[in-house]
């Protein structure tokens, strides 16, 4: 029993993570209507900002997060701003071949400038008892640090001007462009949010597993997962997305098997394509 | 100018069929890669060109056949004339279902959907369930008894084949209602279009065209495994050659295969490194500045004439 409620913390905490990278994907999708292929190599670059600001000025982990956001957003607003937002009005799929090849872009500059070298940031090793469990200290703050960001978006979008402008555009751009809200700036905004919420899901990812250059690859296929999941711009469905896939995951690993466990993310996404094409949730 | 393009068709055949005897090793292996991209190219544009929905998964077409194909020659010592044809219809009999299963969900939803079944058929041959039959995660190698002239002969004439095929698809009423599909498939049916059977009817085509050259390519490699045969650059690199050369065009794929078969020779030699890295540059600036590509481009400057056949 002990075991199982091991696997479920685990579960849980993995996908904490996960939410954050779907929650970025499906706010971009739904706001910009761009599907980000990108998005895994954001996570990566993230996660490389915080192991070299780690391994070359000493900084501490979970400071390093409080610059990377800020830079990955506005890396966002500048992207968007000088190369999607000429794909806003084009087909979908325009957009979907050009951010797949900035992805192959740029992993392959990482690739050219880091190595292929596997790395880690060495950072909170140990593990915190706890009611007869056994937690890996690392884990649990980035949990922690986690369900903090997930917190701060969703008062954002809730309370905030530039939240319910965003929450507008999502809903119907034109409308919210009648209404005289400026959604090339929302669109920018939001891209860069979503760009920070890679950046910051790559911050957590670096204190807990390896990070190599191509890392994001095997994300995109689980934060498609989890938005297709949740549904097209859906952030809570997202958000439980990325629980349900956590669990999944980390149950199938240990009843079945790891390679097992890297086919959930593909069956998911063609079973709920096939019966719940909108998410499980109603919109 | 018809009977001069046709003319032109047979001195370029005849130039091509020649090739094994005076050619080295080197320039009928270049010319096998170019014809078997130069398929998996016209396979991708016969269905996507036409119909608009992306397929991000041609690597599943290619895997699959090469499986078939190569589980045979290897296991059930099959001839390599008869496992070829064996793998592509094995396919596209499984397209049928595939199609009709996935050709229900539309735009992203489709190109997702088409990746997912890739990936998840990658993972799912890699795993210990399966590797009695697929001989798992550590691949497949083995000898077909095939020699390189008759193996280039034999993609020549696929590729003559599926570009006899896109021809006449293209200048007929099916290719006319796959574009119209294209353009609004809510107004297609309206029209009295049957556009599920339509789509399935090109799905199935493509599907069977890009497995048998998949199943050339296999055995041309003479290894087989996962990673190898599902892999996302199969799908990626027939897309960004038909982007090239202009997607919706006859000829477009093939240029663009011939094209971008060379630049990835010298690039490839030259900077190992960073190709992938160019790669997607390319694919950037195509998708900014030059969606059309060649063909198209040279059809709205005039340069050729404005006819659904080139």
């Amino acid at each position: 029993m002990v075991n199982f409620i091991e696997i479920l913390i685990r579960g849980v905490m993995l996908g904490s993570v996960y939410a954050l990278v779907g929650m970025g994907l499906t706010l971009v999708w739904g706001v910009v209507g761009i599907v980000n292929i990108a998005h895994g190599e954001f996570v990566m670059l993230g996660a490389y900002f915080t192991f070299w600001a780690f391994t070359l000025l000493h900084l501490n982990p979970l400071l390093s997060a409080a610059f990377s956001i800020p830079l990955f957003f506005f890396a966002g607003m500048v992207i968007h701003k000088r190369i999607t937002e000429r794909l806003v009005r084009e087909q979908e799929l325009s957009a979907l071949i050009l951010t797949f090849g900035m992805s192959i872009l740029i992993w392959n500059l990482a690739q050219f400038f880091w190595t292929n070298t596997y790395r880690s940031v060495s950072y909170l090793t140990g593990n915190f008892p706890f009611m007869g469990l056994v937690l890996a200290k690392s884990k649990t703050v980035s949990f922690g640090l986690a369900v903090g960001i997930t917190a701060a978006l969703f008062l954002f979008l809730k309370y905030s001007k530039w939240g319910k402008a965003i929450r507008a555009t999502s809903q119907n751009s034109e409308v919210a462009l009648v209404c005289g809200i400026n959604t090339v700036k929302t669109r920018a905004l939001t891209f860069g949010m979503g760009i920070a919420l890679a950046g910051a899901a790559g911050a957590i990812i670096s204190l807990q597993w390896v990070i190599f250059p191509q890392m994001g690859g095997s994300y995109i296929s689980k934060t498609f997962a989890i938005v297709v999941l949740g549904g097209l711009g859906n952030i809570h469905g997202a958000l439980v997305g990325g629980f349900i896939i956590g669990i999944l995951e980390a149950m199938v690993t240990q009843y079945l098997s790891a390679k097992m466990a890297q086919i959930i993310p593909s069956m998911t996404i063609l079973i709920i394509l096939l019966l719940r094409p909108t998410g499980l949730f109603k919109k | 100018m018809k009977t001069r393009f046709g003319l032109g068709i047979i001195l370029v055949m005849a130039f091509l069929i020649s090739v094994p005897f005076f050619a080295t090793d080197y320039w009928i292996t270049l010319l096998t890669l170019i014809l078997i991209f130069a398929v998996y190219a016209s396979g991708w544009n016969l269905f996507s060109g036409l119909t608009g929905y992306t397929n991000f998964g041609l690597a599943w077409f290619i895997g699959v056949s090469g499986y078939v194909s190569s589980l045979l020659i290897a296991d059930y010592k099959w001839l390599w004339l008869f496992a070829w044809p064996a793998g592509a219809l094995f396919t596209g009999l499984v397209s049928i279902g595939v199609g009709y299963i996935l050709l229900r969900i539309k735009g992203v939803y489709f190109a997702i959907s088409m990746v997912a079944l890739a990936e998840g058929t990658r993972e799912l041959f890699g795993t210990e369930y399966l590797t009695p039959i697929t001989h798992g995660g550590k691949g497949l190698p083995f000898v077909a008894g095939i020699r390189l002239p008759t193996l280039y002969w034999s993609i020549l004439l696929v590729a003559f084949f599926s570009m006899m095929i896109c021809y006449k698809i293209f200048s007929s009423k099916f290719g006319l209602r796959l574009i119209a599909i294209r353009e609004d498939e809510q107004a297609a049916e309206t029209l009295g279009i049957h556009t599920t059977k339509d789509k399935i009817i090109a799905f199935i085509l493509s599907a069977f065209l890009v497995g048998l050259a998949g199943s050339i390519h296999f055995t041309y490699q003479n290894y087989i495994d996962p990673t190898f045969a599902f892999n996302i650059h199969l799908t990626l690199t027939p897309i960004v050659m038909t982007l090239f050369g202009g997607v919706g065009t006859v000829f477009g794929p093939v240029i663009g295969a011939t094209l971008f078969t060379l630049i990835h020779e010298i690039l490839w030699a030259e900077l190992t490194l960073l190709y992938m890295a160019i790669f997607g540059g390319i694919l950037m600036t195509l998708i900014l500045f030059f969606p059309q590509g060649l063909l198209g481009w040279m059809k709205e400057k005039r340069i050729l004439p404005r006819i659904r056949k080139i």
